[in-house]
């Protein structure tokens, strides 16, 4: 444990072997653009925007939400983030703030949802069901999704940005605002977790087939 | 003892490893992209959406446009301007007990207290303004919330004050209890003062507890906090805590999963009344229990230790995280605040120019900070 401790803390320093620059210095005065013709009414630029960010939204939601609500949520985000277009002071921080709305909507909805229960921070020793409808439980990939999403809401974030919405770590960085270390750290440590709970529950659903069986 | 040789090659082997998840370059461990074909199935693949339209904001270009093309409209308009100029100096004159400016209650379960009035949950929503105190008893919560600012979530036995929502600072006050910030505005700009330091937001979410004794702790859950009391400033990065206490200020930031000996000795560092000599013994117990990460720790470190444990701490920081080339030893030892700030940023957290960037000179209503 330590071990694997030590080596995700090796990477958040460990950038010094790889030095990555955020790759997205055009990327973000293309944001800054398209943000300002976006407030001069152009829906095409927030059309650009959308495309950009819509799997970003969509990660962070499908980490805090069920997964058959977080389509409509991510709508959500991106209306609220249109009607408040006006209140962003700097167009190259669109990202981090749209981050910022789509946590937020997550917040809320858990809040509608269940008015007394605060949204978990962290799920390490419970499970959050995700499976779509009863059927889908013996899906693999519904399996696969539930050890995710039972790890912490850090790691289980990042994991579902880099496995589900298959964005790179870079790109994961630049579009949540994250350092390159962070997101390192979150994506091996994360990993080392997935690991460990796939495992777990292979050891665990074996011997109870064989019974069954 | 670990041999750290050995480590570094496994560790480095381990990151070569693991290229794959991180930009997908390498090969990649065959489960990976097993896991990549399960989970893709998740994957965000909707259309566009259509989306409203867009009522473009005013430009005052056109404002000037009309002015030039006619100067009897201008005239017109600087008068106007005028009167409301008046207008708003008279009436600025006037204290008002509410302040159209404020933050939104945008949720409410129980009951609360804003300066004299007892808000239900069922009452319309209401506003804080500025210089009222919103108050909230043992089983409430409320959500406040400002579009270009953030959302504030306030826990039950909570006492906050509006201080100011300039343009450019944004200011509260937390008396007691606990607070959960989202903000979105630009770092910098989001102040909170509590009986212990003040917290500035450098973009991020975090959560902030005062005790009734005005000792505080934070604790940041994405982006960074800067905490800063009379010339002692800590950052505190996403994963990080750092704790305060009236007459000492910002205590050193740590991780919360170092060990027990590591954050005794750091707290007993921190506040508590010892002898130099204990002191000592608690700097080595903490350089001694530091690992990688810890490097945040060490950091902050060398400001707040005397010079022969500076020595102790550059060689221990050393270790983990080289200082770069521009930084020499001379000059980390005796505090060169560029040299120290290109070493922070090193470590891997945030770049430390967003905070010098948007540092104002932060004076809280916090008591000084006691001279170690």
């Amino acid at each position: 444990m330590a071990g694997s401790a030590d080596k995700g803390d090796l990477l958040a320093a460990g950038l010094r072997f790889r030095p990555l620059r955020e790759p997205s210095v055009s990327e973000i005065s293309e944001d800054a653009t398209w943000v300002a013709a976006a407030r001069a009414g152009d829906r095409s630029a927030f059309g650009r925007l959308y495309e950009r960010y819509a799997r970003m939204v969509h990660g962070v939601l499908l980490s805090k939400v069920p997964v058959g609500d977080v389509d409509d949520l991510v709508q959500d985000v991106f209306i609220r983030a249109l009607r408040r277009l006006s209140t962003l002071r700097e167009n190259a921080n669109f990202g981090a703030w749209l981050v910022a709305i789509t946590r937020n909507v997550a917040h809320d909805y858990h809040r509608r949802s269940v008015p007394a229960e605060p949204l978990p921070d962290s799920a390490s020793d419970q499970e959050i069901p995700h499976g779509t409808s009863g059927g889908d439980q013996d899906c693999p990939s519904v399996e696969v999704l539930n050890a995710v999403m039972s790890l912490s809401e850090t790691y289980r974030e990042t994991l579902i940005l880099r496995l589900v919405e298959g964005m790179t770590g870079p790109e994961i960085a630049a579009r949540t605002g994250m350092t390159h270390g962070s997101v390192r750290v979150n994506l091996y440590r994360g990993m080392e977790q997935l690991r460990a709970k796939l495992r777990a529950r292979t050891s665990h659903v074996g011997p109870e087939k064989e019974k069954s069986s | 003892m670990r041999d750290a040789g050995s480590h570094r090659t496994e560790h480095e082997t381990s990151i070569e490893n693991d290229n794959y998840l991180w930009d997908r370059s390498g090969d990649p461990e065959p489960e990976i992209p097993q896991l990549e074909t399960l989970l893709g199935k998740f994957r965000h693949d909707s259309p566009i959406p259509v989306f409203p339209e867009i009522v473009p904001e005013r430009r005052w270009v056109v404002f000037h446009w009309h002015l030039r093309l006619f100067p009897a409209l201008g005239m017109a308009a600087a008068g106007m301007a005028a009167i409301v100029a008046v207008t708003f100096l008279v009436y600025r004159t006037k204290p008002t007990p509410t302040n159209l400016t404020g933050w939104n209650v945008s949720y409410l379960q129980g009951t609360l207290r804003i300066g004299q009035k007892t808000i239900g949950a069922k009452e319309a929503a209401t506003r804080v303004g500025i210089g009222q105190m919103l108050e909230t008893d043992n089983q409430s919560r409320a959500s406040l919330q400002a579009d270009d600012i953030g959302k504030i979530d306030v826990d039950p036995s909570t006492r906050l004050r509006l201080l100011t929502m300039g343009t450019g600072l944004k200011r509260i006050a937390l008396d007691r209890g606990t607070i959960h910030t989202y903000i979105w505005a630009p770092p910098g700009q989001f102040v909170v003062d509590t009986p212990s330091a003040v917290t500035v937001d450098l973009g991020c979410a975090y959560t902030l507890q005062v005790d009734d004794s005005g000792a505080g702790m934070v604790r940041t859950s994405l982006g960074w906090v800067g905490f800063k009391l009379n010339g002692h400033e800590s950052f505190i990065p996403a994963g990080a805590a750092c704790a305060t206490r009236p007459k000492v200020g910002p205590g050193t930031p740590y991780f919360e999963d170092a060990s027990t000996e590591f954050r005794s000795a750091l707290a007993r560092f921190d506040f508590e009344d010892t002898t130099s000599q204990q002191r000592a013994h608690d700097v080595a117990i903490v350089l001694s229990e530091a690992r990688q990460r810890d490097a945040l720790t060490l950091w902050h470190l060398l400001a707040r230790v005397d010079d022969q444990q500076r020595v102790l701490v550059y060689v221990r920081l050393s270790h983990f995280v080289p200082p770069p080339v521009t930084a020499t030893k001379e000059g980390i030892l005796r505090l060169d605040q560029p040299m120290l700030d290109m070493w922070w940023n090193e470590l891997g957290f945030d770049d430390i120019s967003v905070w010098r960037h948007w540092e104002h000179s932060w004076t809280g209503t916090a008591t000084p900070v006691r001279e170690k």
